[in-house]
């Protein structure tokens, strides 16, 4: 079966559902030796599979039509019902605690694009999946360190390459990863040289911000110019934190790598766990941390007041001046709430009076999870409502006028009514879904 | 931004091909089109049939009073739309909607306040049809039964083109129109008395609906110039048509003579419905209504643009049960599976695959060589079949990407190569060069015009176009006239 | 083939704030009789483009938000008598949008106090609507629409109420939905101060922002800024705002500010260092306290630079229980 959301036709509305922290943690049994992933955080439908499925070449053909079942009639309204249903009651189970953002989180992700990665063991190739899967990786990861920046390095043809700068806008890490005759692979991969580039990159940055480098290797073999255990040994020096997540086998080099640095290490599978693993390093270490040692809300070292200026933007038709940060002239650029510093990107350090200058926006993409709208109640019964809305309160879609009998599940109204707890408005089913997982604001209330 | 810097850059527009009626429009003299600019709903129906840039500076110079200078305008333009920009002006100017003037811009002032009258409604031009009186004794006709009888006529128009050839007697439509496919070249008479489709009507076939009635509109249109009929009635009646309501029966009362006569044709395209023929009230079909709109909710079963045709009723009422989007399932063994009842279709089909089986709701069949090649023989192209055969394209076959299986794509049109293995070019052979430097010298110069259509080094002599003949004679007598 | 565009107009039904736009004090008053006649022709100038147009459009009131318009959802006893000067969807249109606002209107007219306008509400419905529209496409094919062909929703905005301070979190929150649905929102601000969260939402769904300085001039700003679906304004440019404001609002006092003390956990903005993060209960160290309590001061000057804007905007944010002169100027309009 294909791996979820391959369809990017359709708006991914999980895509910023958070791994739970006080969700299922299971235990994978180590009966199979090679993939000694550990605490596998389950994220959501799909991911099932990859505990049943060992590995992509042992599993039998995937009957996916044999899992819907038809009704007497024939039809599959109550499947897709039901599957409606499980995805209510899932969000109903949702913890309502808060959940630990990282202010600052920077990432190297390595990229093997040896001739390794051009096997087909993972459909349709490892290339074309890793790409498709990085980019997923990057849009999650923002959305929950909406103030970290990612850069892109490749490894191939014996060399590293620097394929993107750092960069805390999405969009541009996605349009690294986006040109795929760019980064075809070819030749050996050297991981030594890749590790000393993007250490060059992160070695400027302050010590208090986080360094990770993420290594998506798919090969067996790495060809370095000197001695890799001295690269290690400098990583370390540099809390630079190494996570890898192989393709093919596990190397000692790179478990290594992962041990000494504090990182994770993980051998992919098949489709299904190289996404769950990969998923797994964006929830930042030490919300990991936290939530071992009893969960938000207790007293905590890392937690912090800061303080942080919102600048101003000019537009690109203003007159051109000096930045403060590079003394280029430029006409746009970002001025600096307390002294009036122009700036060319944000987030970053005033250079002029060191107050961080952050973009709002950036803060609030997170706030959703702060205050989630309450879930609306199914409405079981019309009994004792004299006069019914005709439709829905937000997209104004009529509602039906009889109830349907094939539901009888939990939390499904057989009216396809839902009601907001505060408002008191009827919403019909797709808008219950979506004010839930897309927008995060009821549209009777306004919060 | 972020979000448009990740997009491409360059300019993508939705292709934007000119509408048929436009070039008819730009022929007609000024004075022509300004007495059909009088009318609102001839402004309105023409302004909707331009391209989306077109309306846009349309719009923006609508509600100035005075003339603005080209260059305030044109200072809105990106570089890279420099070209669209100008070619839309060209447009506006050939229809005289806005004068040809490199200094200043400004609408024609009929074509103004008629336009500002539509939107705002008011004036008592009564150009959207006069509604007639509710009939209390005769229910009219709903929006159902007007499908139904647009579809009828429309598809028998059709099927009588498509089996024409084949021997089968199937329903005849009126003389009027059999009089307009031959005039309009898709069918002729060649053998005998029989009316034939011709390898244009083949063509026209497979067109989308819309493009096949405004070519049979543009067709009634020169005929109507023939006849002396007064064009801008003609026209501002169709345009009437299209700003009309669905389910509605307008009043025959305020038509001109011109228009009343029309009636009559309109009724046998089913672009009209009446409930007898001296009727005193008309309602136009979804064919006429939806004239200036681009994706065409056809009443028929090949496609119904989704939302709008929902929209406009609430329900999509619809034949034969096919109302999906497309039917065709192509698979790469060049096997065909056609979902669908309807004969029209499944005629249509026949014309470029070999049958295998019927069922009551599939048609399967293969594209082969033979079946191609009849098809290609009788005119159609290989774009063509291409084209028909994406637009009406399963569903389930749009996951697909490429849509269409790229193999039989390409063999569809290598068959199409094999028919044009030879090709004629009319020109000149140059030969009997005194010596292998002047061959070559001379050959040089005509490569660099780009006339050189075969050379041969060993015989020293080369075939050059037509085109280029003057120009490398005087290259050879000014060169011996040197020597 | 060109495709159709949907276009949701929020149009900001603030009683208070059209009295006062339509003062003649103003350099240019605009009264909401002559504003709506000028959205008309707005409205049907976007219809008349292109016979698949669609628009809906939403009324923001104080309090509530209410669907004036939709071109999809018609109830047939709404349908005025056919007239042979007017186009009958443009009729539609007119008839519907002042029959529903001259109601909405005259039930606000019976409240005492006028609440602040429930604009999130209004953005949220178009979105709820546009996500419905844009789905029910794909769903009734039952595959997934080819995205050249989904239409190319938009939301206009035309706003003369001040920033809601309270309302931060829900309008951010909308605006990230409208950003992932690709929706554009344009924003007009047709009276009163601009606005710092109308001015982000332009910004970040790649919208433009206007404000309208002359307000004799609104059809040819709107037409000229707002008629053009996104590709379009890649040939013919619209204008953009020019300064884009990136204050966020504090969650302890709904003040807009400049610089904030943001906690590391939640990442919520408070306009002064507190002991204790009221949102996610994280317990902060005494000496960032200290440090920052320090740092205050030093502050305070600079932050005067926005004081006198920031006193207006929260004044203004607070509904104005003096009198609801309104509805009379309203009742003209019938």
């Amino acid at each position: 079966m294909a791996p979820r959301n391959q369809d990017g036709n359709f708006m991914d509305v999980d895509s910023d559902s958070d791994i739970s922290l006080l969700g299922d943690v299971e235990h994978r049994g180590k009966g199979k030796g090679k993939g000694k992933a550990t605490d596998k955080r389950k994220k959501d439908k799909g991911k099932a599979k990859a505990k049943e499925q060992a590995y992509t070449w042992e599993a039998s053909y995937t009957r996916s039509w044999d899992t819907v079942q038809e009704d007497e009639a024939g039809s599959l309204q109550g499947a897709v019902e039901d599957l409606m249903a499980r995805g209510r009651r899932r969000r109903l189970l949702a913890p309502a605690a808060a959940i630990r953002r990282t202010i600052i989180r920077h990432l190297v992700l390595l990229l093997d694009l040896s001739a390794a990665m051009m096997d087909r063991d993972m459909r349709p190739t490892r290339f074309d999946l890793m790409l498709q899967y990085a980019r997923e990786f990057v849009v999650e990861w923002f959305d929950q360190n909406p103030l970290g920046q990612i850069g892109v390095v490749g490894m191939r043809a014996g060399i590293g390459e620097r394929i993107g700068e750092m960069s805390g806008n999405p969009q541009d890490v996605l349009k690294y990863l986006s040109d795929r005759s760019r980064l075809e692979p070819t030749g050996e991969p050297s991981l030594q040289n890749a590790i000393e580039m993007a250490r060059s990159s992160m070695s400027h940055l302050p010590t208090h911000s986080s360094r990770e480098i993420l290594i998506i290797f798919g090969s067996l073999t790495t060809c370095d110019p000197g001695n890799i255990h001295d690269t290690l040994d400098a990583c370390v020096k540099n809390k630079i934190r190494i996570s890898v997540v192989a393709l093919a086998a596990e190397m000692k080099i790179c478990r290594n790598l992962c041990d000494k640095t504090g990182g994770q290490f993980g051998v992919a599978m098949n489709e299904g766990h190289f996404k769950d693993i990969l998923f797994e390093l964006v929830p930042p270490p030490a919300q990991r941390a936290v939530a071992r040692t009893g969960g938000p809300g207790a007293s905590n070292p890392a937690a912090d007041l800061m303080m942080m200026g919102f600048p101003t933007r000019l537009p690109d038709s203003s007159p051109p001046s000096l930045c403060a940060c590079h003394s280029d002239m430029k006409s746009e650029g970002f001025l600096c709430p307390r002294c009036m510093a122009k700036v060319c990107d944000v987030p970053t350090d005033c250079d002029i009076c060191g107050l961080m200058i952050v973009s709002s926006p950036h803060l609030a993409r997170s706030y959703h999870h702060l205050f989630p709208v309450k879930p609306y109640e199914a409405v079981r019964s019309m009994d004792g409502i004299s006069e019914p809305v005709t439709a829905c309160h937000a997209c104004a879609r009529v509602f039906s006028i009889t109830a349907s009998t094939a539901v009888a599940s939990e939390g499904v109204s057989p009216w396809g009514r839902y009601r907001c707890p505060d408002c008191h408005n009827d919403f019909c089913a797709e808008c219950d879904v979506f004010v839930h997982d897309v927008i995060h604001c009821c549209p009777g209330c306004g919060k | 931004m972020p979000v448009q810097s990740l997009q491409n850059t360059d300019v993508i527009l939705p292709q934007h091909t000119p509408h048929p009626l436009l070039p008819f429009l730009q022929s007609q003299s000024q004075n022509t089109l300004t007495r059909l600019y009088q009318r609102p709903s001839s402004c309105l129906s023409i302004f909707r049939l331009l391209g989306p840039i077109e309306r846009q500076l349309i719009m923006n110079l609508l509600w100035l009073e005075s003339a603005i200078p080209a260059a305030t305008m044109s200072a809105w333009v990106m570089p890279e739309g420099k070209q669209a920009y100008d070619e839309a002006l060209a447009v506006m100017a050939g229809l005289h909607i806005a004068p040809n003037s490199t200094v200043k811009l400004a609408l024609n002032p009929t074509f103004k306040s008629s336009l500002r009258q539509a939107i705002t409604g008011g004036g008592n031009t009564g150009s959207f049809g006069t509604p007639a009186d509710k009939d209390y004794k005769r229910q009219s006709a709903n929006i159902e039964n007007l499908d139904a009888y647009a579809l009828e006529r429309w598809e028998t128009i059709l099927h009588y083109m498509v089996s024409s050839g084949q021997g089968q007697n199937p329903a005849k439509p009126s003389q009027g129109v059999l009089y307009l496919l031959q005039r309009s070249g898709l069918m002729n008479t060649a053998h005998g008395a029989i009316l034939q489709i011709t390898s244009s009507g083949f063509q026209f076939l497979l067109h989308s609906p819309h493009d096949q009635l405004w070519n049979l509109l543009l067709q009634y249109l020169h005929m109507a110039e023939e006849r002396q009929m007064d064009l801008v009635e003609v026209l501002s009646f169709l345009f009437m048509l299209s700003t009309m309501d669905l389910g509605r029966e307008y009043s025959t009362e305020p038509l001109s003579e011109t228009q009343k006569a029309m009636l009559e044709d309109l009724r046998d395209y089913g672009l009209v419905w009446q409930r007898k023929a001296s009727s005193k009230r008309f309602s136009p079909t979804r064919l006429a209504t939806t004239l200036t709109s681009s994706s065409p909710p056809l009443p028929s079963s090949h496609s119904t643009g989704g939302s709008r045709a929902a929209d406009a009723t609430g329900t999509v009422a619809l034949s034969s049960g096919a109302a999906q989007q497309g039917f065709i399932v192509l698979e790469t063994n060049y096997r065909i599976y056609a979902y669908t009842d309807n004969p029209l279709q499944t005629a249509v089909l026949n014309l470029f695959i070999t049958m295998k089986y019927r069922f009551p709701n599939l048609v399967v069949g293969m594209l082969t060589r033979e079946s191609v090649r009849k098809a290609l023989s009788n005119g159609i192209s290989a774009e063509q079949i291409i084209s028909y055969l994406t637009t009406h394209a399963h569903p389930q076959m749009r996951k697909n990407n490429p849509l269409l299986p790229v193999t039989v794509q390409d063999q569809i049109r290598l068959w199409e190569l094999e028919r044009n293995r030879l090709k004629s070019a009319e020109g000149y052979l140059y030969k009997d060069f005194a010596s292998q430097a002047d061959y070559e010298y001379v050959l040089a110069y005509a490569k660099q015009l780009d006339v050189v259509l075969w050379e041969s080094a060993i015989k020293r002599c080369f075939f050059g176009t037509l085109e280029g003949h003057s120009n490398v004679r005087g290259f050879i007598e000014r060169r011996t006239g040197a020597a | 083939m060109e495709k159709a565009s949907h276009l949701s107009v929020i149009v900001d039904l603030s009683p208070t704030q059209w009295h006062l736009s339509a003062q003649a004090s103003n350099q240019y008053p605009l009264s909401i009789e002559t504003f709506l006649s000028q959205l008309l022709a707005f409205l049907n100038a976007h219809i008349a483009s292109k016979h698949e147009n669609t628009l809906v459009v939403f009324g923001a009131l104080p309090g509530k938000s209410v669907m004036l318009y939709s071109s999809t959802e018609l109830l047939t006893d709404d349908m005025p008598p056919l007239d042979a000067n007017s186009y009958l969807p443009f009729k539609l249109v007119d008839s519907t949008v002042v029959r529903k606002i001259m109601d909405e209107l005259d039930a606000i007219g019976k409240l005492e106090e006028e609440p602040p306008c429930a604009l999130v509400g209004a953005v949220t419905k178009a979105l709820c609507y546009i996500n419905r529209i844009t789905h029910h496409s794909s769903t009734t094919t039952g595959v997934a629409e080819d995205p050249t062909t989904l239409h190319d929703p938009r939301i206009l905005i035309l706003s003369v109420s001040p920033d809601l301070s309270s309302s931060y979190i829900p309008i951010m929150n909308a605006i990230f939905s409208a950003q992932k649905l690709k929706v554009t929102i344009d924003v007009c601000k047709v009276y009163g101060p601009d606005t710092v969260f109308l001015q982000q939402a332009a910004h970040l769904t790649d919208g433009s922002y206007i404000y309208l300085e002359r307000r004799d001039a609104l059809l040819q700003n709107l037409i000229m800024s707002f008629l053009s679906p996104p590709f379009i304004r890649k040939i013919l440019a619209v204008p953009k705002q020019d300064k884009i404001d990136f204050r966020a609002a504090c969650f302890c006092h709904k003040n807009i500010v400049d610089v904030g003390f943001v906690c590391s956990v939640c990442l919520s903005i408070f306009c002064q260092p507190l002991p204790v993060c009221s949102t996610c209960r994280t317990k902060f160290p005494i000496n960032t306290l200290k440090r920052l309590n320090a740092a205050r001061p030093a502050i305070t000057p600079a932050n005067s630079r926005m004081g006198v804007p920031l006193a207006n905007l929260n004044n203004a944010a607070t509904p104005r229980s003096t009198s609801t002169p309104v509805p009379n100027g309203m009742s003209n309009l019938r």
